[in-house]
């Protein structure tokens, strides 16, 4: 027997496999099509305090090895989202953990998202998405080294609950944004949100995507989503969340063997659904055949 | 079973039993190959159901980038993903005489139709006007029949074969009490219009890119307005749609 539960963040994941943000809406889209809660968690679509209607079309298109989305953080809002959505999730959900994606364009707004939601049940912690433009500095909150410490510090002045930062790949070295949220209080880091990235349409001479430019996913990033992981998991002591690409267990376990505790599956799952349940399975094949009884002991277990 | 039906057009008879057990007119699936098997395409390709033949469902597909040629270079016995059958469907809402405008491969979906229970039931009597540019991209009249049992009125841009002019050139409403269409944007538009002009109730089935193609990417918008509040916005192709209400688009 094979044990593929893990403890991070002082509590129990029955296994490392979670949804990435914006790719498993509330969780209960996907309610009739796989068994979430057999999933080691799910990660909502980003919340931010008013809701947003998003980018308009084309939000999506393929792209070599993945695809392109700008999807504009469309979603129902601070209130809804509480009211609505997670009812369902507290509900439906016992074994799977549930980690809140929050999105804004200020500290204020970010503050607002936490201290809305703090009080209430049915998820265990928080994923910032700092890939977002900071109006107050003009620059990304994950680019800036000076508005990263800022957000960190605010949140974590008014949340008990585990604080994960989800950096972005699109800085010179993400060691040191690594650093900093560790040094101003985070409980865990995500790597990697997506890259930048554009499409033409040569024949109509226009960019694809209505938003001109948009966020690159899928198999195509993983190499450079599996080094951000072990960048930053050699130089922090917080645990680490791989994402990026991950399309089936050897994927996954790559990413573990860099370093990640937890990691997140998102552009497969519009590929097959069952790309989730059929990861953890796969991890489970993987430490029979490899003699390994606890998944937990290949975390950071990369020889080099 | 694979067969060419027009020029870079062709006709796909997939087994899968639960979607051909549940499908409706104006319903998709998405077929892909899975996400370890990634190259080109890696998204799955949204596809009309077109029709039901026991366990097997049978799409429409003309080539027209690098997915829709995979998709139809499916041999025999290989094996593809296709979920479904997901979206909207036609309704019929009682409606005695339905005319069905199809441009190009909008013409799937209302290859499903006839057969259709609902359909079969309320005896509604159903006009189909089929356009293309010319005469090789005609989906072939004998094939249709069988398929379908509808008679189809062609229409060709060069006269070529059928009427000569645009499909929509040939759509009077006299006496008709539900236009539904599908096809290029450009023509729902022009139908919609004449839809809307005449007072004509007018069903949509449009298109939009999807990754997901069940709710969870929220990648495939369209600008829709609430007909009661008169609120703009976006709603969702892949599961508020495909069908729409001409009254819904914000066109
Ligand atoms: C609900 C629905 C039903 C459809 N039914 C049919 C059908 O029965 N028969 C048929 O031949 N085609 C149908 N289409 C269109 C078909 O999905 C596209 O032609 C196909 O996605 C093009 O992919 P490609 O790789 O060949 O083209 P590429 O241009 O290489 O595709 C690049 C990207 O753009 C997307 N894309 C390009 N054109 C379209 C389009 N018109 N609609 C949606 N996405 C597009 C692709 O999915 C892909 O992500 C349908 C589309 C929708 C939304
Ligand atoms: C359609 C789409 C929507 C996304 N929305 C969000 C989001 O709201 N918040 C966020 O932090 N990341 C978002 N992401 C990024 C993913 O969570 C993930 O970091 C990225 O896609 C890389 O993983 P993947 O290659 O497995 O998809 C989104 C990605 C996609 C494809
Ligand atoms: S295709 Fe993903 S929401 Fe419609």
């Amino acid at each position: 027997m094979v044990d593929l539960s893990i403890q991070v963040f002082g509590v129990d994941f029955q296994n490392p496999v979670l949804l990435a943000s914006g790719t498993c809406g509330y969780g209960e889209e996907y309610a009739d099509i796989i068994p979430v809660d057999e999933l080691g968690g799910i990660v909502t679509k980003a919340v931010t305090p008013e809701p947003r209607a998003g980018n308009p079309p084309t939000r999506v298109s393929e792209t070599p090895g993945g695809m392109i989305n700008a999807i504009g953080l469309a979603n129902v809002g601070l209130a809804r989202f509480r009211r609505e959505k997670l009812p369902w999730l507290r509900d439906n959900l016992s074994k799977a953990r549930v980690l809140v994606n929050v999105a804004g364009w200020s500290v204020n707004d970010f503050v607002k998202v936490v201290a809305g939601l703090d009080d209430a049940d049915g998820f265990l912690g928080y994923e910032v998405n700092v890939s977002c433009p900071n109006v107050e500095g003009g620059t990304m909150f994950g680019t800036d080294e000076l508005s990263l410490a800022q957000l960190v510090r605010a949140l974590r002045a008014i949340t008990e609950r585990p604080l994960v930062v989800k950096l972005t790949p699109n800085v010179a070295d993400i060691g040191v944004f690594a650093d900093i949220c560790e040094e101003n209080g985070a409980d865990g880091l995500s790597t990697i949100n997506t890259f930048p990235g554009m499409v033409i349409d040569i024949e109509a001479r226009r960019p694809v995507i209505g938003n001109v430019t948009g966020g690159i996913s899928g198999p195509a990033i993983r190499p450079m989503g599996v080094f951000a992981t072990w960048k930053v998991a050699s130089r922090v002591k917080l645990p680490v969340i791989g994402i990026g690409g991950i399309c089936n267990a050897r994927d996954a376990m790559e990413y573990m063997l860099a370093g990640a505790s937890l990691v997140q599956i998102g552009t497969a799952m519009f590929v097959d659904p069952y790309t989730a349940p059929e990861t953890i399975k796969g991890l489970h094949d993987i430490c029979e055949r490899q003699g390994v009884a606890q998944l937990s002991e290949l975390v950071g277990a990369l020889e080099a | 079973m694979r067969e060419r039906v027009a020029e870079e057009t062709y006709w796909l008879e997939l087994t899968a039993p639960e979607i051909a057990a549940q499908a409706a007119p104006g319903q998709f699936v998405m077929v892909g190959f899975g996400a370890s098997a990634w190259g080109i395409p890696f998204l799955p390709r949204p596809n009309s159901v077109a029709a039901v033949r026991g366990e097997h469902i049978g799409l429409l597909i003309r080539v027209y980038g690098a997915g829709s040629r995979r998709l139809t270079a499916l041999k025999p016995g290989e094996e593809a993903l296709v979920l479904g059958p997901l979206g909207t469907h036609f309704e019929l809402n009682g409606a005695r005489r339905i005319l069905c405008v199809a441009g190009g491969v909008g013409l799937a979906p209302f290859l499903l139709l006839p057969a259709w229970p609902p359909l079969v039931s309320c005896g509604a009597e159903v006009r189909l006007l089929y356009g293309e540019r010319q005469a090789a991209a005609v989906f072939d009249p004998g094939k249709l029949r069988e398929i379908s049992g509808l008679e189809a009125e062609i229409w060709t841009e060069d006269g070529s074969l059928g009427s000569h002019g645009r499909v929509t050139d040939g759509v009077d409403l006299n006496g008709v009490d539900l236009v539904l269409t599908c096809g290029p944007t450009p023509m729902l538009k022009a139908v919609r219009a004449l839809a809307v002009e005449a007072g004509v109730a007018c069903q949509l089935a449009v298109e939009e890119h999807m990754a997901c193609g069940v709710g969870t990417c929220i990648g495939c918008a369209i600008e829709t307005v609430d007909p009661e509040t008169g609120e703009a916005g976006y709603s969702l192709v892949c599961s508020d749609g495909p069908v729409f209400p001409a009254e819904r688009l914000r066109w």
